[in-house]
């Protein structure tokens, strides 16, 4: 018991010592504000016109495609502001900055997993909770106790898939000691796979972002199964709570996976 | 006026196809990026074209076409000059550069055509492969549309590298602006046509973004190419990229002497 208030007192202080750090460059914090809601409501307005012309994407009209680009951007958000650290697992491993972890009396996995919080990643949240709230008033989204407690079983399912993924990415770095960004190809390829219906790709393809790299339980499946609409053959109910299994799955998986690369972990650089 | 350089600046251009050739790593990372985005944009036009034989004029393997050259332009059309200036304002060896006896923009700029030219054999041609193989032949419309387009390219060409240039200059005032290359990044990505061809937006918004440069950078290349919309229509809108070319250059011309003046060096 007093190990987990332990933890939670470490997680508590480097979230204020994130917040002090954000406070000492205000400048690059409103630069990153501007930004990123530019990236969302600009590309979420592209996706609204093309509808407007065309009137569905695979059965999905505007409405419902705003309710999955919400979705989908919130979880990217959200595994920004926990799980950025392994967009740059390269950097740690070849300047050998696990040392400082590996000297300090706490997990290793702990400290690198949950204690690396990047406040900017709010920047992204709130033009996804917009896109997300303009999606749910135009499908007339039915809150309830359930609904809601579906939201958040997704959302925190979804946000441990990109994290465990971004961890598993990064691990390669201890066997490729390279510093090659996979940052800018899985972040392209998240977008792409989230923010628009999955069933839009062939079959082939779909098994694949469903079964070898777990894409289609972030947003596509439970936003289906949440709007009722009709689904793919991979798809079955309960959708939103299966996410949440996924999730941790997939984070335990890439925990298994950061600690064998661990043993490889040479603290180049120093 | 002193005679150019020109062997001082091909020296820098064959230095980088060199360094460009050492990093196998990133040439595959390079295309395997591209080749996301080609083929999620495809399955993209092909869901949206289901049951429909054409919208605005256009059938879609006009757009897999439009798709695949917005690709293999793409290319080009990511200069590095913008990273290069903020890098060496940040860690202050422009000193170094601005020491050499050619002009600090031109080594950019002769850096920039290297890398170019060993991309086109390191991404450009394998991506037209793998496009041709999976989605679709990316045939022009005709050989007269072929050289309108090649004409017009080397125009945006210009315009994409002008604006990256031009950009690239606030970085000697600012010094941290990764936030801002972005914001330029996702607004040419997305107002440019290069992922959607604005014939699709809003009456209203159509009208504002063709007199704003990015659609010169690469929809009207690609509007050449597909052969949308007359000669008479095309070539006015040719008219406009090439006042455009020579505003941003005159601009970049003024800008280059003043920013050049007071440089503050750090760290070095």
């Amino acid at each position: 018991m007093t190990g987990i208030r332990h933890y939670l007192r470490v997680f508590m202080e480097s979230v204020r010592m994130e917040l002090l750090e954000v406070a000492e460059y205000p400048a690059n914090l409103a630069g990153w504000a501007l930004s990123n809601p530019i990236q969302f409501i600009v590309g979420f307005a592209t996706i609204k016109f093309v509808v407007a012309e065309f009137g569905t994407i695979n059965g999905w009209n505007y409405g419902q495609l705003a309710f999955l680009y919400g979705i989908a951007v919130m979880s990217h958000a959200l595994s920004m502001i926990f799980f950025i650290q392994g967009w740059f697992m390269g950097y740690y491993v070849v300047e050998g900055d696990f040392d400082r972890y590996l000297l300090r009396p706490m997990s290793v996995l702990f400290q690198f997993f949950f204690t690396n919080i990047n406040i900017v990643g709010i920047t992204d949240l709130i033009p996804g909770v917009c896109v997300f709230a303009y999606g749910c008033a135009k499908v007339g989204f039915a809150w309830s106790v359930g609904s809601v407690l579906s939201l958040l079983s997704l959302l925190l399912g979804a946000t441990l898939i990109r994290g465990g993924v971004y961890i598993a990415m990064g691990t390669l770095s201890f066997w490729t000691k390279s510093t090659s960004q996979f940052a800018m190809f899985t972040q392209e390829f998240f977008d792409k796979t989230t923010m628009y219906p999955l069933s839009m790709y062939p079959e082939a393809l779909q098994f694949l972002l469903t079964y070898i790299i777990p894409i289609g339980w972030i947003s596509f499946y439970p936003a289906g199964e949440l709007l009722g609409i009709e689904q793919t053959r991979f798809s079955f109910s309960g959708m939103p709570f299966v996410t949440l299994g996924v999730g941790i799955a997939v984070l335990m998986l890439a925990g298994l996976f950061f600690k064998a690369g661990l043993r490889n972990y040479e603290s180049a650089g120093h | 006026m002193k005679p150019v350089n020109f062997a001082a600046y091909k020296y820098i251009y064959t230095t980088r196809i060199e360094k460009s050739l050492a990093y196998r790593f990133d040439v595959f990372a390079g295309i395997l990026f591209q080749c996301i985005v080609m083929f999620a944009t495809a399955f993209f036009w092909k869901a949206l074209f289901a049951g429909t034989a054409s919208v605005q004029g256009v059938a879609v393997n006009d757009m897999l076409t439009y798709t695949v050259i917005s690709a293999v332009m793409s290319v080009f059309l990511a200069p590095n000059v913008e990273q290069r200036v903020i890098e060496s304002v940040r860690q202050g060896t422009v000193a170094a550069d601005m020491l050499k006896p050619i002009r600090l923009f031109g080594e950019y700029f002769a850096e920039d055509l290297g890398m170019c030219t060993a991309l086109i054999f390191q991404n450009a041609l394998p991506i037209l492969a793998i496009a041709s193989l999976c989605i679709t032949v990316p045939k022009p419309a005709s050989c007269g549309a072929f050289l309108l387009f090649l004409l017009s390219f080397a125009m945006s060409f210009f315009i994409n590298w002008l604006l990256a240039a031009i950009f690239s200059m606030c970085a000697f005032t600012l010094m941290d602006m990764s936030a801002l290359v972005q914001v330029k990044r996702h607004l040419i990505r997305l107002l440019s046509g290069s992922i959607i061809p604005i014939w699709f937006f809003p009456g209203w918004l159509a009208n504002i973004l063709r007199f704003l440069p990015f659609i010169y950078i690469y929809q009207l290349p690609l509007e050449l190419y597909i052969g949308k919309g007359s000669l008479s229509a095309q070539l006015p809108q040719m008219g406009i990229q090439a006042a455009w070319l020579f505003l941003l250059l005159s601009a970049f011309l003024i800008l280059e002497k003043r920013v050049l003046r007071n440089v503050l060096i750090q760290g070095g």
